[in-house]
């Protein structure tokens, strides 16, 4: 089996162990969707590039204490470049991108294909799809709080809303979100 | 478990808010240890949590996929330490002329050089041996190669390589065009229909990527580079 077909999983036990094979194998499998997400927080290629870097190096560092079940490989090192991306915004004063655009720009993801993004465990697809239909303001305030990891308590006061507003929105925006991963799960299941 | 399932019970009721906050890691202080007790002494609220927070993450892996500038690569390998053997091709890669440089005549072989060597780096093919069939794809046409240049207002501005295979792929080259930031790349089939390439980021109007093609070079008639807008930017009749 070649290198490149390797779970995620598989190339971090690899990285655990010193390999640079998988090191390099993992980061040309990750680094669009790391800088991607770094440039579309900071929209910065410049800050980007720090942060993705960066983010790269704290997964091959940290790579001996992943622990899958809490949760994906991507989920961790997507939340490990976030937390930098928020980290070089507020070290910079740098303002951030507009969450709306966040939410705007995901779509530009190459091969748009729900059904097989479901089949093969990725629903990225579905909650784009989903986030795409939440009304505007609930949509807002989950991107703010997920993405940029702001509380309620500051989106409220950054926003001029009530506190309780948002953390209404946040948490039915949540839900729906997870209804439509539970429907398109469903439809996958039953094929 | 419904979503509403939690609420129904009084106890449960005063951490519905808190549980998708907690969900999303922004939740703080007291609220958070309070929340945090209740969901330790409650299996639904538990499953709650588990659930929304399994949804949680999946809203940062929607940001678009993004091709890293020029030399990522080699500046993060560099810092981490690698060995230039662990990393072969790029390092052939950086033996090119520089892009900038290249002189519209030479983009057909630098190109399909470049984007041989990008190819074997990205698409899953070991890192460790040289990428089987890449040189002679692009030397002895044994599979689908077609080319063209992009065009924009008369003025040729760039190139695009398709190549075919079991994994197809696309190298695409833009030099002094009016790209800027983020743009998609398209391709349109002989049936008139359009499909997304990828979407990367133009730098002063010069740009150059590698993409999978999803499906067969030989049913595609044009390329395009797009603005988030729709705007084409630039046109290349792909034979």
């Amino acid at each position: 089996m070649a290198q490149g077909d390797l779970s995620d999983e598989a190339l971090l036990a690899g990285m655990a162990v010193g390999e640079q094979p998988a090191a390099v194998t993992f980061v040309r499998r990750y680094q669009k969707r790391v800088f991607g997400l770094a440039y579309s927080m900071t929209g910065d290629a410049g800050v980007a590039e720090d942060v993705a870097q960066e983010a790269m190096i704290r997964v091959w560092r940290h790579a001996p204490v992943f622990d899958p079940r809490r949760g994906s490989v991507a989920s961790w090192v997507l939340t490990i470049t976030r937390n930098l991306a928020i980290d070089a915004l507020r070290l910079r004063r740098a303002v951030p991108t507009d969450p709306d655009d966040f939410a705007a720009t995901a779509a530009g993801s190459a091969d748009y294909n729900p059904e097989e993004s479901v089949r093969r465990g990725d629903i990225r697809h579905v909650v784009h799809a989903a986030l795409d239909v939440l009304p505007d303001e609930q949509r807002r305030a989950v991107v703010l709080a997920s993405v940029y990891g702001r509380t309620a308590l500051e989106i409220s006061e950054a926003e001029g809303i009530p506190l309780g507003t948002v953390k209404t929105r946040i948490r039915t925006a949540l839900i729906r979100l997870r209804a439509a991963v539970e429907h398109a799960e469903g439809v996958s299941d039953e094929r | 478990m419904s979503a509403d399932a939690p609420k129904n019970d009084p106890g449960c009721a005063r951490y519905t808010d808190d549980l998708a906050e907690l969900a999303l890691g922004v939740l703080t202080g007291r609220d958070r240890a309070r929340a945090l007790a209740h969901v330790d002494e409650c299996p639904r609220c538990a499953e709650e949590l588990e659930q929304l927070s399994r949804v949680a993450d999946t809203v940062l892996q929607v940001a678009p996929e993004v091709e890293p500038p020029v030399g990522f690569e080699s500046r993060l390998f560099e810092r981490m330490g690698f060995t230039a053997e662990s990393r072969p091709a790029r390092r052939r890669l950086r033996a090119l002329p520089p892009l900038r440089s290249i002189r519209p005549r030479q983009w057909v072989p630098a190109a399909v050089a470049a984007a041989a060597a990008f190819a074997a780096l990205g698409f899953g093919l070991s890192t460790a041996s040289t990428p089987p069939g890449i040189q002679a794809n692009a030397t002895t046409g044994t599979k689908t190669v077609l080319s063209g240049d992009f065009v924009q207002a008369g003025e040729t501005v760039g190139h695009v390589v398709a190549v075919g295979g079991d994994r197809p792929w696309m190298s695409m080259m833009l030099e002094d065009s009016t790209a800027r930031g983020v743009v998609h790349c398209v391709v349109v089939t002989r049936d008139g229909v359009t499909h997304e390439v990828g979407t990367f980021v133009a730098r002063e109007g010069y740009g150059a990527w590698v993409a999978p093609l999803h499906l067969d070079p030989k049913d595609v008639q044009k390329a395009e580079v797009v603005t988030p807008d729709g705007a084409v930017i630039a046109t290349a009749t792909l034979s």
